[in-house]
């Protein structure tokens, strides 16, 4: 039965093609927007989660320090609600570090030692704003001898004007890109309504008829429930295809660019994953838009006896 | 099997059908005769629960179809095979689809359409036409894609308004044989004509319609039999006392 539907749901389409390429292309390009739109959202929310969990902290600890003390400081810290990611780094770690910094320039790191360099205990805060208060309590240690911000390489309100900013740009983001995806799938609505309200007119004939010989309306909506779904499934997938292709093209450069800021996810599953998560909720964005621009454009029209 | 009871139907200020009351045995075959505008499609469509009476009843198998809440309607629809004037074929749908569609519409399992499309197209003649689209077939041919239509469904009614008012006599004739035909196989048809040869050549009950007044033959031949023979009530005088004494009561009778 599905099946007759069906049939005649394409060929409503194939018989005006020019109103279903309308209807396909908006849907595609509200589709594509959202895509790109939703993969920008995710690597805003990735940029930030990255600058809020890195390690914000450091407190080098003295030369003398036992590894029970070190073990000792460190579960304190790990049972503290407001501190978070606790890592030892050693003085032969905080080498390699340094000369991973100095690569450019060997000398620099061919003349030192790790004696020279503190071992360290680094952590971050699941908020920026406790940071004045831990720092106090971390220099009271007596094992501590130095407190450093991580944004001690550039300062301390670096970092947390790096935080707010992208706060700020991620919030804009999503709320710019809301309104933006709003605007296109009202737009993609009206379209699909007007094309479904155009069908349903020159189709009463036929919806006469059907209801004459004892159809259901169930029967005589199906095709036209069923016309719009294949707008919507179409739109959906060239909308997202395209983005997908742009994606993939752009991921490499943007990778790059941000470095070790894991704005896209470098594994291609992963990525896969992401996209295919945008496509089922897009998928599930166009069946609805699609029922209720249908739905709308049948009540619209239903013929009052 | 269907039966109206002083049905009346208005548009506006127009009385298109006014106090209508007859009824159809099952099995038979009645035209509805009478001039263009005298209310026979208006009839047939107050049958298909198309309109709404303004007052009155229509029993269709003993059940008063006014009250027939709407959902139920296209159930009462698919009992009834109905042939246009105009034909009413799906234009962008070949005589095999059209047959078919009837056939969706009742929920028929679609490995039944195949047999019973051939079996009616058959019948009608069609079956070498059956992937022709409407536009490539004559009046008379449309007029029986129409007919096949009503027929797969194996409906208890045929109603046909005015199916020959498109055609040339001969194609005219060889289809009220089809009907013929279809009569004799049990089903009951209403057809509404103006066509006075073609009432005069199959001699059928003719019931007259004339500014919407039933003028004659409204009264099926077995209810006129069972009128003379069971009077639905009897008076019987007794020492000046007046006892009326049922007789019978049906489900028509109750309502």
């Amino acid at each position: 039965m599905a099946n007759i539907h069906f049939r005649t749901a394409l060929d409503y389409t194939k018989r005006s093609p020019f109103q279903a390429l309308a209807a396909i292309f908006v849907l595609a390009l509200t589709f594509f927007v959202g895509t790109l739109l939703a993969v920008l959202v995710y690597s805003s929310g990735k940029a930030l989660s990255h600058f809020e969990t890195r390690p914000q902290i450091i407190a080098f600890l003295n030369d003398d320090v036992t590894a029970e003390e070190i073990s000792s400081f460190q579960n304190t810290l790990n049972k503290d609600s407001r501190v978070k990611e606790v890592a030892y780094v050693s003085k032969e770690e905080a080498l390699e570090i340094y000369k991973k910094a100095t690569a450019d320039n060997p000398l620099l790191s061919e003349l030192v030692s790790p004696s020279i360099f503190p071992a360290s205990l680094e952590f971050s805060l699941t908020d920026l704003n406790y940071a004045e208060d831990v720092i106090d309590e971390v220099k009271k240690v007596s094992i501590v001898d130095q407190v450093g911000f991580t944004a001690s390489l550039g300062g301390e309100s670096t970092l947390g004007d790096v935080v707010t900013r992208l706060r700020t740009i991620t919030w804009y983001v999503r709320i710019g890109g809301a309104v933006f995806v709003g605007l296109l799938v009202g737009t993609s609505l009206l379209v699909l309504l007007v094309i479904i309200s155009m069908r349903i007119t020159t189709r009463r004939g036929e919806m006469e008829i059907l209801s004459l010989i004892g159809a259901t309306k169930k029967f005589i909506r199906s095709p036209i429930i069923l016309e719009a779904l294949i707008y919507a499934f179409t739109g959906v997938f060239i909308g997202w295809i395209f983005a997908l292709i742009l994606v993939l093209y752009a991921t490499p450069n943007i990778v790059s660019y941000f470095g070790e800021i894991p704005v896209l996810p470098r594994d291609t599953v992963q990525l896969f994953i992401l996209m295919g998560i945008i496509l089922a909720t897009e998928i599930v964005v166009g069946a609805s838009l699609a029922l209720f621009g249908s739905s709308l454009a049948i009540s619209r029209v239903r013929r009052r006896k | 099997m269907i039966s109206l009871k002083g049905v009346t139907k208005t548009f506006g200020s127009i009385k298109a059908i006014e106090d209508a009351t007859f009824s159809v045995d099952k099995g038979e075959f009645v035209f509805l005769t009478g001039p263009s505008g005298a209310g026979k499609t208006t009839i047939l469509k107050l049958i298909l629960r198309d309109y709404l009476p303004d007052k009155g009843k229509i029993f269709f198998e003993g059940k008063n179809i006014v009250r027939l809440p709407e959902k139920f309607i296209p159930s009462l629809r698919q009992q009834i095979g109905v042939v246009f004037q105009d034909f009413k074929v799906l234009s962008e749908r070949t005589v095999r689809e059209n047959v078919e569609v009837a056939l969706a519409v009742k929920g028929t399992p679609p490995s039944e359409w195949k047999n019973r499309v051939r079996d009616v197209l058959e019948l009608v003649g069609l079956i070498e036409r059956a992937t022709l689209f409407p536009s490539q077939l004559s009046g008379g041919e449309l007029q029986r894609v129409s007919l096949a239509r009503a027929l797969v469904v194996n409906p208890k009614v045929i109603l046909a308004d005015e199916p020959t008012g498109n055609l040339d006599w001969d194609t005219a004739d060889e289809l009220m044989d089809l009907f013929e035909k279809i009569s004799k196989e049990g089903k009951t048809v209403i057809m509404a004509t103006h066509h006075r040869g073609i009432v005069d050549k199959l001699n059928k009950r003719e019931i007259k319609v004339e500014k919407g007044k039933i003028v004659g033959g409204g009264e099926s031949p077995k209810r006129k039999a069972k009128a003379k023979e069971k009077p639905p009530v009897k008076k019987v005088e007794k020492e000046k006392t007046e006892v009326k004494v049922k007789v019978e009561e049906t489900e028509e009778k109750k309502e």
